[in-house]
């Protein structure tokens, strides 16, 4: 009896550990696959040229040097490439989180005659069920024609125009899950509408609105294709743009691309795990209720 | 403050879910909306705090027709089913939410804060949030965060209905006499004929979104307007004897049951009896006829014994069978007629 028990614990053990293994194989794999990449970037960036281009690579010894940053951010104008960069992406997110939130309050709350709430949602949803390149020329003449080409509000306005589906449609499905008393109790108590959406119905779904937050950034920091249509002068180029400039007629600037790439990746990161324990509850928010 | 509704309708879609409603509700009256599910009366109720807009006829508060009036300027105090308590919020904050609306100073809102909630003995739980409370705590923080302002009104949305029975009737009790202290105009609405008897100073009885009846809690159940309310109010529901034109009505304490024959009692057979502690019910059949008679704690027979009935005739309701209404009370032989 003891030592069937012994056996099963003994069993229990060892599948608890082998399964625990497997785990870490498959996510020592995926990493892997995943980082592979982001490490040869960063190597890449702290590499001489002659070290680049050496056969076979030299994977972990080499000489670092921090000429390619040096280059890339002070020669040449990486930075205010990253200023740019920086500028659109927080604005055209806070913009589409502001417009989005509130156009998806309206869809949530409020009953439009006509099924308009259900019709309108589609109709947002519909601006981003094209190839974004079919945008292209009509955008660049409107913005010639406004004379925004080579600045920044006009890519500040096509981000925010592009992530408002994203904000309107997650914001929507947060709201539809709170409670209706909760606001109309706010009501009750005493305040306006717009008192009770901010006092009560956006701290409640602030997850909600980090992942919606971290997803336009994301977005709008890499976004290459609009960016290279509308802005060719450095005034308003950003970092997408500029690293890919770098690739001309006669030489790929491998060195002063990966220090710029390297660059880039940091805010992102920074924000998306300042963010984090936001970022899975807001994730799976609608999926389970209480 | 006095309310009065006139001539109300209000339909979702094609659905009418308050039928031409007028109600007039004194200052300082306890009034309770008591219906079945779907009789329109959290609808009435929701209508008065302007969570919906009436359809058609007018909500008056204190002479002021308030239709087009947003609810945050109703000045009304709302108790949800849900508690609907801000999860965000500590308790203190919860509370005091309608007061920093109304732009108190802190200080000033603190005193009020603390002093509902000694009323209410939920100090200790202030800096707590409202996923640390029992249902009965909550209930009382909701009830908090209505009386810190004094608003015009109280409406109450099955405020009980969440909480376990023992609970409700201490509750209950409490809520009686907080009214009473407060004197504020209370509606509240419920499906429990039981709080609304002991609750009310009148009530409304409410089915499909017309008004049954709207009196005193001794009046509902003494006189009821129709059968529907003779039915609904009282536990265990009154006894129905259908007859050719009319129904007759019948409470079960009205019935005596005895085990001996009796002048002018009915025969029946006791169909089986249950033991209430401080009275016992017993279901008799007559019959085909299945009734309900209340007999004292003491009272024992088993299933099938022949017993008598002695019903107290001047105690007899009569309805019209294809109205429902009640008809003028007869006071010649009904005992012979319940056969």
């Amino acid at each position: 009896m003891l030592s069937t028990q012994k056996a099963q614990n003994t069993q229990r053990r060892f599948s608890v550990l082998f399964g625990s293994s497997v785990h870490y194989v498959v996510l020592l794999a995926a990493l892997l696959f995943a980082l592979a990449p982001v490490y040869w970037m960063l190597t890449i960036s702290f590499k001489t040229e002659g070290e680049q281009f050496a056969t076979p690579p030299p994977w972990f010894v080499f000489t670092p040097t921090l000429e390619h940053y040096y280059d890339a951010f002070v020669t040449r104008s990486f930075g205010e490439y990253l200023l740019t960069s920086a500028i659109v992406a927080v604005t055209s997110t806070l913009l589409g989180l502001v417009i989005g939130t509130l156009a998806a309050y309206a869809l949530a709350r409020f009953e439009l005659p006509f099924k308009l709430n259900r019709r309108l949602s589609l109709w947002i949803l519909s601006t981003r069920m094209f190839p974004a390149i079919v945008t292209a020329v009509p955008l660049f003449l409107m913005m010639r024609d406004v004379q925004l080409l080579n600045t920044r509000a006009a890519l500040i306005i096509v981000y925010t125009a592009f992530n408002l589906p994203f904000v309107v449609w997650m914001m929507r499905g947060f709201f539809a899950d709170l409670p209706r008393d909760l606001e109309e109790a706010a009501l009750v108590d005493g305040d306006s509408r717009l008192g009770a959406l901010v006092r009560v119905v956006l701290p409640l779904v602030t997850p909600g609105l980090a992942a919606t937050a971290v997803f336009c950034l994301i977005v709008s920091w890499n976004e290459f294709l609009f960016a290279l249509v509308l802005t060719q002068t450095d005034a308003a180029m950003t970092l997408p743009v500029g690293i890919a400039g770098r690739v001309t007629q006669y030489e790929i600037k491998w060195g002063v691309m990966s220090a710029a790439a390297s660059v880039a990746i940091v805010p992102i990161l920074v924000f998306a795990l300042a963010l984090q324990k936001y970022l899975v509850r807001g994730l799976s928010m609608g999926a389970v209720k209480g | 403050m006095g309310i009065e509704f006139r001539n109300v309708t209000k339909t979702f879609g094609g659905a009418c879910v308050v039928d031409n409603l007028s109600l007039e509700v004194r200052d300082g009256e306890f009034i309770v909306l008591l219906g079945p599910s779907g009789c329109g009366k959290t609808t009435t109720l929701r209508m008065l705090a302007g969570l919906e807009n009436a359809t058609s006829g007018d909500i008056l508060i204190n002479g002021e027709r308030v239709n087009d009036v947003p609810t945050q300027h109703r000045d009304l105090a709302m108790v949800f089913q849900s508690y609907a308590l801000y999860p965000h919020m500590t308790i203190a904050e919860n509370i005091g939410y309608p007061l920093r609306v109304r732009k108190l100073d802190k200080a000033d809102r603190a005193a009020r804060v603390r002093r509902v909630a000694e009323m209410l003995e939920i100090e200790p739980l202030l800096e707590r949030k409202p996923r640390q409370l029992s249902g009965g705590e909550r209930q009382r923080v909701a009830l908090a965060r209505a009386i810190v302002r004094e608003p015009r009104a109280y409406l109450m949305d099955e405020p009980l209905s969440n909480l376990d029975a023992r609970l409700r009737m201490q509750m209950r009790g409490e809520l009686k006499r907080l009214q009473h202290q407060l004197g504020t105009t209370t509606i509240y609405v419920t499906h429990d004929q039981a709080e609304a008897m002991t609750l009310a100073s009148r009530v409304a009885v409410m089915k499909k979104g017309q008004l049954q009846q709207f009196d005193t809690p001794l009046n509902i159940y003494n006189h009821p307007a129709n059968r529907f309310v003779a039915e609904f109010v009282g536990s265990p529901s009154m006894n129905f004897i259908e007859d050719e034109r009319v129904t007759k009505g019948i409470r079960p304490e009205h019935i005596q049951v005895l085990t001996t024959p009796e002048d002018g009692a009915i025969e029946a057979r006791v169909y089986v009896t249950e033991l209430m502690g401080n009275e016992t019910f017993v279901f008799l059949s007559v019959g085909d006829q299945r009734l309900i008679a209340r007999a004292p704690a003491d009272f024992r027979a088993d299933v099938d014994t022949k017993v008598w009935l002695r019903i107290a005739s001047e105690k007899v309701h009569f309805f019209d069978r294809a109205t429902e209404r009640i008809l003028p009370q007869r006071r010649d032989g009904a005992t012979e007629d319940a056969k």
